[in-house]
């Protein structure tokens, strides 16, 4: 077994708002594993980068703030931790890439200048010198073609792609322990996704990170994670590792979520079925039903649902295989 | 009159580059090249390709929301291409368009009932507030929103319902042909299936053609009868869709499917991954736009663009060396 070098236990995140108090995160529970990438799935309005941002200290607060819960950064408590100390493990031993590259870099730094930022910030023992150096080989890791004369191109000389690169290279200068990428290939093109995911897997393996992978492309988890968690209005309901999540999903909402993607089936004689949907929508927040939160689109929906057995729990059902329902699918 | 509702010849759509102090033209863009299709009556037809392959310019081009620079479109076998501006506005009322961003296409300050009514009073559809208020109530219906929607405004409603009165407004004028632009791109993927179905049920109902554009090739295969394949402005291969998929020519086409990841985790299969990016659509590269990607490529590939080849009657590529199966 791999060694565990995060652990969130029962994370809670409110939000104040006017119209009351959300808790977009609820009691959720995940472990990241050296060497290894845990996918979560969800909806828009999940929770998933919340919990992600959480883990990073960066929920914005007021409004946000942490509730309850705990987490553990090889043994130690990231909640409530000193500015100064997690700013010693920001973008240090756990990093983050986000979804959109065109945003995150800043436009009038060369790229060079804002990978060399962080090097300075985290390992001021270096020269100059030596920075330029980490940054042209950070560049050349990441496979950006001719990193000498690049380094000193601004983001707008850069296609999405190559930015998202440039915004890697920067996660891993200081070669982190967890690397959070949260939707790191949504907003490329197909072909450029297949690139990035290849080349943090190759990072993954070279350097030994966890990574967590934030997606609502199941097709992405299938390819990359090793383990998957799938939330739904803030909390996890189902977990599992990969193999086992795709081919025996037990809660309603996963098996909902694949039938919903078509699938390419050249050899079986079509035409196709029509689409299996999840009627109706995300509840919202602020109206949460009682009991489970899925039972207003569950095709399985039973009276304990309902609110009268309280809400649904996530439970090991088969050696590892957890989902939060009452009446799983088999 | 033919059996395409749709054909467009040889269209050209080329952006000007300004630069310089006094904005003069230093270059060009060449968004759409020399397109050429046909589409049949209520069949539905892909348009896929990354992001500045020239799509939605291709799809706003037909509609003259921008004005091609070249070549012909015919609707119904007439060159709508120099028609005047009220002649324009009256074919409009057959074709129609479904824009990706449905926050963004609906004015906030408008109930829904207006946004829906506005494209019938425009076009003179309905004689008086009593039937074009069943005339509302039916759109509704036809796209599974509430009646009590009429006094709403978009707001209210989430990503999912806002596509549904972008897809209502389109129908107000009882169009025959659709240019879906990226309808589900915006979606999440529980919602997206959703009006995936909705779009093919009323395509069934009401005798709909779509040209219908999306990078994601897995709802572009789903919805589609026959899918084109777009490179820098360049359409490179067209087929039905089944067999894009099994038997594509152009390494571009087979590049693009083996790049999806599938959500399975047995057989995963070879996957090719292209080198570097898509070149500028400024300075594309010389013979083949594909060549500096293609593995495949010969000196012939780098001298002259390739010319297209009828595989079928159906599948048309633009290779030298296509893959074969």
């Amino acid at each position: 077994m791999a060694e565990k070098i995060l652990e969130v236990k029962d994370l809670v995140v409110e939000f104040k708002t006017d119209r009351g108090t959300i808790k977009a995160v609820n009691g959720v529970n995940f472990d990241v594993f050296k060497g290894k990438t845990v996918g979560i799935v969800g909806e828009s309005g999940s929770g998933k980068s919340v919990s992600a941002l959480a883990i990073m200290g960066l929920i914005p607060s007021p409004p946000g703030r942490v509730a309850s819960g705990q987490i553990l950064f090889n043994g130690k408590s990231l909640v409530n931790m000193e500015p100064s100390e997690m700013r010693k493990i920001r973008g240090n031993k756990i990093a983050m890439i986000f979804q959109e590259p065109m945003t995150s870099l800043n436009p009038v730094f060369t790229i060079g200048n804002q990978i060399e930022e962080v090097i300075e910030l985290h390992q001021p023992q270096l020269s100059k010198k030596e920075r330029t150096a980490k940054a042209v080989d950070m560049l050349r890791l990441v496979g950006i073609p001719s990193p000498e004369s690049r380094v000193n191109e601004y983001p707008h000389q850069l296609s999405g792609g190559m930015r998202q690169r440039v915004m890697i290279a920067i996660a891993l200068s200081c070669e982190p322990d967890i690397l959070i990428a949260d939707e790191p290939t949504t907003a490329l093109d197909v072909t450029i996704q297949a690139q990035i995911l290849e080349l943090m897997k190759k990072l993954q393996k070279e350097l030994g990170m966890g990574i967590i992978l934030i997606t609502h492309d199941l097709g992405v988890v299938a390819e990359t994670c090793d383990s998957v968690a799938v939330m739904y209005c803030g909390q996890i309901v189902e977990a599992a590792d990969v193999k086992t999540l795709f081919n025996h999903p037990r809660h309603p909402y996963t098996k909902g979520l694949m039938n919903s993607i078509p699938s390419f089936d050249s050899t079986s004689g079509r035409k196709k079925e029509r689409l299996q949907t999840i009627e109706g929508m995300v509840p919202s927040l602020f109206d949460l039903p009682k009991g489970c939160n899925f039972q207003d689109r569950c095709s399985k929906v039973t009276e304990q649902c309902r609110g009268s057995h309280g809400e649904p729990t996530l439970r090991d059902l088969d050696s590892g295989h957890l989902a939060a329902c009452f009446n799983p699918l088999n | 009159m033919s059996e395409y509702l749709l054909e467009v010849k040889n269209l050209c759509k080329t952006f000007p580059i300004k630069g310089g102090l006094l904005g003069r033209e230093v270059g060009a863009v060449r968004a759409v090249n020399e397109v050429s299709f046909k589409i049949k009556k209520g069949e539905t037809l892909g348009l896929v390709g990354e992001s500045g392959c020239g799509k939605t310019t291709l799809g706003r081009s037909i509609l003259r929301l921008i004005e091609p620079t070249s070549g012909e479109v015919l609707f119904k076998g007439k060159d709508i291409v120099n028609y005047s501006p009220s002649e324009m506005r009256a074919i409009r009322r057959k074709m129609q368009i479904i824009f990706q961003d449905p926050y963004a296409s609906l004015n906030p300050r408008m109930t829904i009932g207006d946004i829906l009514s506005e494209p019938m009073d425009i076009h003179e559809l309905h004689t008086g507030k009593e039937e074009r208020k069943a005339r509302l109530l039916k759109l509704l219906s036809q796209v599974q929103l509430p009646p009590d929607a009429l006094n709403k405004y978009p707001h209210e409603f989430s990503g999912g319902q806002r596509q549904r009165i972008c897809i209502a407004r389109a129908l107000a004028v009882e169009p025959e042909f659709i240019v879906c632009d990226e309808p589900v791109s915006a979606l999440d993927v529980s919602v997206q299936a959703q009006v995936v179905n909705l779009l093919m049920d009323l395509q069934k109902e009401l005798g709909l053609t779509y040209l219908f554009i999306a990078h994601d090739l897995k709802v572009v295969e789903y919805i589609s009868n026959r899918v084109a394949v777009m490179y820098l402005g360049n359409m490179v291969e067209v087929a039905e869709s089944s067999e894009l998929y099994g038997d594509a020519k152009h390494p571009y086409t087979k590049a693009l499917f083996s790049a999806i990841p599938h959500p399975t985790t047995e057989g995963r299969h070879d996957r090719i991954i292209l080198e570097g990016d898509i070149p500028s659509p400024m300075n594309p590269p010389k013979g083949c736009h594909f060549n500096p990607r293609c593995w495949n490529a010969k000196d012939v590939c780098r001298e002259t663009f390739p010319t297209q080849t009828h595989h079928s009657d159906t599948h048309m590529y633009r290779c030298y060396n296509p893959i074969s199966k």
